[in-house]
């Protein structure tokens, strides 16, 4: 097993939160629990307790959770811990600085993406799997999400890549046997460029396929429009549920563009909250209208907002700036204190979040602009980036006389499929070469 | 003879990785003695009656232009030549010749007579050494004579025993005693394995039906083993192809039991590729045939070798399914088929001179390095010897010539000594990460820092001078002649118009690499041989320059710092590597390659990740 000091991390933000967890992985785990909690935990493999954390002078820092991963059965192969201080800033400095006071020789902060090294290193994941986490978690769209969890949970064979990559062993299996053992078996040069013509284009469909599905349209946009005051802000407010813009009685106070995304049953979307439409515009209110207008051509569907004191020309008005056709629903507001006769949908502040989604009819708006939402992808960003790199071959390659300075090539190919997979070395490819072909006297 | 004079070399064995470091030995002015069991034995080819192939005629140009013997005495005694590949460049032609056995035997024993070298007939029982240092060797008849520099060179005849079906007999081959007293010292004192090949019947010409075979005649394309030979006169004998079928793959299924490596008697490692019949009918049974090469072992003999039918069966079952084949339907064994089982040195007990690291002055090469060809035994023994010279008289040598990047020889040392062997190493083109420059129409250039005068009479030698000189001279002139894209044009030539002033031999890969084409474009008159090699060296000359780049990143880069590169954070190396390079935590790139399993591509990825931070992970 690869060892190489134990380290530690948060893995939680170091903000003020209910949690700020830290991950300690290495041989020293043990002693370093032992040391901080005055326990020891060999026994109690992934269970989770409930200790009290002591600084070097024996005062208290924390009472937290912690559980213990014996090796081989954790993240990275190695012993593991986790701990979940309480979420201050300035306990997990001193938890940080408690650590530094135990002078445990080769303890240290981990370096970014060290746990998954180690994993990788340990055989508990492959490469793949560990950029696979990597991409999960930047990841913004479902489709690739699906992918690389599938990447992950059952392993580097679930690749789009590998059937790619069997090809072009199995190629150059049969281009080395040509060359290196030509009196062994009868060997076709133009059906060995044939294969490799059948391998670029494999290369290609992939990619193709691929980039459209991962580069196909995931998100709704959706705007939100009407005078000022009509309580834009507030309905943008509330459903995306965190406090960001700013609520007040003075009209036009939505100064910017404000937008926000969020996901409701794994459906995605941006949502724009617009500075009000009002005959008189201060400056920076004028120039946060003509910003919105702008973006107007992204959006998919409007939510015109409308009260009792709306009149019909502002409507036309907002219509005819942000080229409204039949992409809206008409909105009216603070049906609390306003008594509205229309079909129209009534809301008002005091509607739970979720009310509003229903009422808004999000989930049939977004089916609505959002087709095919989840094409099955096979490959992620980072495999589509490769692809591209590999099929910069084609040309020298399919035009390529020679058949060594295509081996030549091939190997460089093989190289860059070592990459991603691991190294494929010349043994590997003789290997291959020997349960093809019959070679030898 | 008296053999109780000082020798600077002793050559334990007179196979070939023996002959040839005894031979340079000699020509470096070394006094040099050279043993073996039988004086009959001398350069025996135990198997198959031929020299080269692809590959192995890659190693065999090299160890001629060091000024070995195996290519001139191989043509000397050939009488049947094949260039194989010869549809492919010229970096992979790969000259097959096959030899007049007898021939072959006589011509070397006429050599070796003829040099100053000690040849004495007797056994080595014992390797005598103090403080790690070689004295010399014990013989069984003679008693110790003493050395400056010891070369084993012994084969397959450490413990070596022999198998047909179930009967078993220690022998080194065939006719020759086991060498158990110096198996002994070697077991004791390094990391040994136990390694098997094989070799097939030899059957009675008289006895095999020619008439229904389709006959392959010897080519005549001026290609021949050495650089030096400008002729063959022997009669030229023609080879004949026949085939294995269901009848013969029946027989040998149903007698697997009496095959002595599928039956279980042999436990040593096998190998991947199908060196004898009863792999290839268990791997490639449903094939329609194996061919079969009826190779004549010389032009007196009444002998013919079927090459492609090695095996260990019973004797009875090889009698049965040799007459189940075509043309053999009569035939008549005079020396059955067998496996052969012997210890071999893990050959990481080698320093990279091929030099044990136990033992000073104690050098091993050729089969019992765990390799198996009479082309890879004389690539190691004339790399021993020249080493043993270079440690002996302190001569300056450019050790650059035999970097993998240079050499097959090289490329075999590397592989050997860092890697090890599980199956006995046989040389491959594509071992050569740099094969389009390793060709053996320019070993003359590849190794010209180190031609020795004193490895060749005065007319070798000035051959070597006349050619390079000619060479030079259309290389000269042809880089002063100048052409612009529209030059080119104007004579049918298509390059891009970039505006780039091509010199003659930059354009030289445009043209067909006919004598007639160059010389009306060009007006220079040259030979189609030395057109063929510098047109290549034109079209290849790209990829000269790409390898080139990468070999001189690491030449450049060998003083690279290591000490501060997390090698966990490159993510296309195998594991076995990583875990010996955090094991060496070596200070700079040239101590990572010297850690034995560090492969090239593996330095090139360090350099590569250095450079460019590679790829990033999580
Ligand atoms: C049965 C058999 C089958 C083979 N099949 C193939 C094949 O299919 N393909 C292939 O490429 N190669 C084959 N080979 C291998 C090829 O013959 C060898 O690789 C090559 O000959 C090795 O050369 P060498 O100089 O290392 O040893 P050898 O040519 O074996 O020479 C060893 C020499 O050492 C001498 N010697 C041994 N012990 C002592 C001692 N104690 N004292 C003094 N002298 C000693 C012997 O007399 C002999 O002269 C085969 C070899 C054998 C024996
Ligand atoms: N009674 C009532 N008041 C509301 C409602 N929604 C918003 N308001 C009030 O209307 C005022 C303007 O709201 P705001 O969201 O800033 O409007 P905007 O200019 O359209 O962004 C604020 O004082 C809100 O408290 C509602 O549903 N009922
Ligand atoms: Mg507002």
């Amino acid at each position: 097993m690869f060892k190489s000091g134990t380290i530690y991390s948060n893995f939680t933000p170091l903000v003020k939160a209910p949690v700020i967890g830290y991950r300690i992985s290495g041989d020293d785990v043990l002693n370093i629990l032992k040391k901080i909690t005055k326990k020891n935990f060999s026994k109690d493999h992934s269970l989770i307790q409930i200790v009290k954390i002591y600084q070097q002078d024996e005062t208290l820092l924390d009472e937290c959770s912690v559980v213990y991963f014996k090796s081989p059965k954790s993240f990275t192969g190695e012993d593991v811990c986790e701990i979940f201080l309480h979420g201050s800033p300035l306990i997990a400095s001193q938890f940080e600085q408690l650590l530094k006071d135990l002078k445990v020789s080769g303890l240290r902060l981990a370096r970014n993406g060290e746990f998954s090294y180690r994993s990788v290193l340990n055989g508990k994941n492959s490469l793949k799997q560990a950029k696979a986490i990597n991409e999960i978690i930047s990841n913004e769209s479902f489709s690739g999400l699906e992918y690389n969890k599938r990447l992950l949970f059952d392993g580097d064979i679930f690749s789009g890549l590998v059937p790619l990559k069997e090809e072009v062993i199995n190629l150059f299996s049969e281009i080395t046997a040509s060359i290196d053992f030509v009196d062994d078996e009868a060997f076709n040069f133009n059906q060995i460029k044939k294969k490799i013509r059948k391998f670029f284009s494999n290369c290609n469909n992939l990619l193709q396929e691929n980039r459209t599905n991962i580069e196909q349209k995931n998100i709704c946009r959706i705007m939100l429009v009407g005078p000022v005051n009509v309580g834009k802000s507030t309905l943008f407010n509330k459903i995306i549920d965190k406090d960001r813009a700013i609520v007040t009685n003075i009209k036009g106070t939505t100064r910017d563009i404000l937008s926000n995304e969020f996901i409701i049953s794994s459906n995605r979307f941006e949502i724009f909250d617009t500075a009000g439409q009002r005959s008189k515009q201060g400056k920076i209110e004028k120039y946060g209208y003509k910003k919105a207008q702008k973006i107007s051509t992204e959006i998919d569907h409007f939510f015109v907002l409308i009260d009792q004191n709306t009149k019909k020309s502002d409507i036309s008005t907002l219509f005819k700036d942000f080229m409204i056709h039949k992409n809206y629903s008409l909105i009216e507001t603070k049906s609390d204190i306003y008594n509205y006769k229309t079909k129209n949908i009534k809301i008002n502040h005091s509607f739970e979040r979720d009310k509003i989604y229903q009422k808004l009819k999000l989930n049939s708006i977004h089916r609505k602009y959002v087709k095919n939402k989840y094409k099955k992808t096979d490959l992620n960003l980072e495999e589509i980036e490769f692809l591209e790199r590999i099929l910069e071959y084609e040309q020298d390659i399919v035009n390529e006389k020679d058949i060594l300075i295509i081996a030549q090539l091939m190997r460089n190919i093989l190289d860059d499929f070592s990459f991603e997979f691991g190294y494929i070395s010349s043994e590997d490819v003789y290997d291959r070469v020997f349960s093809k072909f019959c070679i030898g006297k | 003879m008296f053999h109780v004079e000082h020798y600077d070399v002793v050559v334990i064995g007179a196979g070939h990785a023996g002959i040839e470091a005894a031979n340079i030995s000699d020509k470096y002015g070394l006094k040099t003695a050279l043993i073996t069991k039988n004086y009959s034995d001398l350069g025996k080819l135990s198997c198959n009656p031929s020299i080269g192939g692809v590959g192995k005629t890659h190693i065999a140009s090299e160890v001629d232009i060091l000024g070995g013997v195996i290519c001139k005495i191989g043509d000397k005694s050939a009488i049947h030549y094949r260039v194989l590949n010869l549809s492919k460049g010229p970096a992979v032609w790969g000259v097959r010749a096959q030899i007049d056995r007898d021939l072959y035997s006589q011509n070397m024993k006429k050599f070796i007579k003829s040099s100053k070298i000690d040849l004495i007939e007797d056994e080595a029982i014992n390797i005598i050494e103090k403080n790690n240092k070689i004295v010399g060797v014990e013989l069984s008849n003679i008693g110790i004579i003493k050395s400056k520099a010891v070369i084993l060179t012994t084969g397959t005849f450490l413990n070596g025993k022999i198998y047909f079906g179930n009967e078993s007999q220690e022998a080194g081959r065939i006719g020759n005693s086991s060498s158990k007293a110096l198996a002994k010292f070697i077991n004791k004192n390094f990391k040994t394995m136990r390694l098997k090949t094989g070799t097939p019947p030899r059957i009675y010409a008289k006895s095999i039906n020619y008439d229904v075979l389709e006959p392959q005649i010897s080519e005549n394309n001026g290609i021949f083993l050495s650089y030096f030979t400008k002729q063959n006169t022997n009669i030229k004998i023609n080879c004949f192809i026949t085939k294995t079928n269901n009848k013969t793959h029946k027989i040998i299924r149903d007698n697997l039991d009496r095959s002595a490596m599928y039956s279980g008697i042999i436990k040593s490692q096998g190998v991947r590729y199908c060196p004898s019949i009863e792999d290839k009918i268990t791997k490639f049974g449903d094939r329609n045939g194996h061919n079969i090469f009826l190779e004549p072992e010389g032009l007196n003999s009444d002998l013919v070798y079927p090459n492609g039918i090695s095996n260990s069966l019973d004797k009875k079952i090889q009698l049965k399914f040799l007459r189940s084949i075509k043309g053999l339907e009569e035939c008549e064994v005079n020396q059955f088929g067998y496996a052969v089982e012997y210890d071999s040195v893990d050959p990481r007990e080698l320093k990279n001179n091929f030099e044990t690291k136990k033992i000073e002055n104690f050098f091993l090469a050729g089969q019992i390095n765990g390799t198996t060809g009479y082309e890879e035994a004389a690539g190691q023994g004339i790399y021993a010897a020249i080493h043993a010279a270079i440690k002996i008289k302190k001569i300056k040598f450019n050790e650059k010539v035999f970097e993998r990047d240079n050499s097959y020889i090289g490329v075999l040392v590397d592989d050997l000594t860092k890697l090890g062997v599980t199956e006995p190493y046989r040389m491959f083109t594509s071992r050569a990460e740099n094969r389009l420059k390793l060709r053996t129409d320019n070993s003359y250039e590849r190794f010209s820092t180190v031609i020795n005068p004193k490895s060749f009479n005065k007319l070798e030698y000035s051959l070597i001078s006349k050619n390079i000189n000619n060479e030079k001279k259309i290389f000269d002139r042809l880089t002063q002649l100048k052409y612009s894209p529209n030059d080119l044009m104007k004579k049918n030539i298509k390059v891009k118009k970039d505006g780039k002033v091509r010199n003659g031999f930059e354009v030289l890969k445009f043209l067909d690499p006919s004598t007639d084409k160059f010389k009306k474009f060009f007006n220079l008159t040259i030979t189609q041989k030395l057109l063929t090699k510098i047109y290549f060296d034109s079209k290849y000359d790209v990829f000269y320059e790409r390898e080139k780049k990468s070999y001189d990143q690491l030449n450049k880069n060998k003083n690279m710092k290591l000490t501060n590169i997390d090698f966990n954070k490159i993510p296309s190396l195998s594991k076995e590597i990583l875990e010996k390079l955090n094991k060496h935590k070596p200070e700079n790139l040239h101590d990572a390659g010297k850690i034995s399993g560090i492969t090239p591509s593996a330095l090139f990825q360090i350099v590569k990740h250095k450079k460019t931070k590679g790829n990033k992970v999580a």
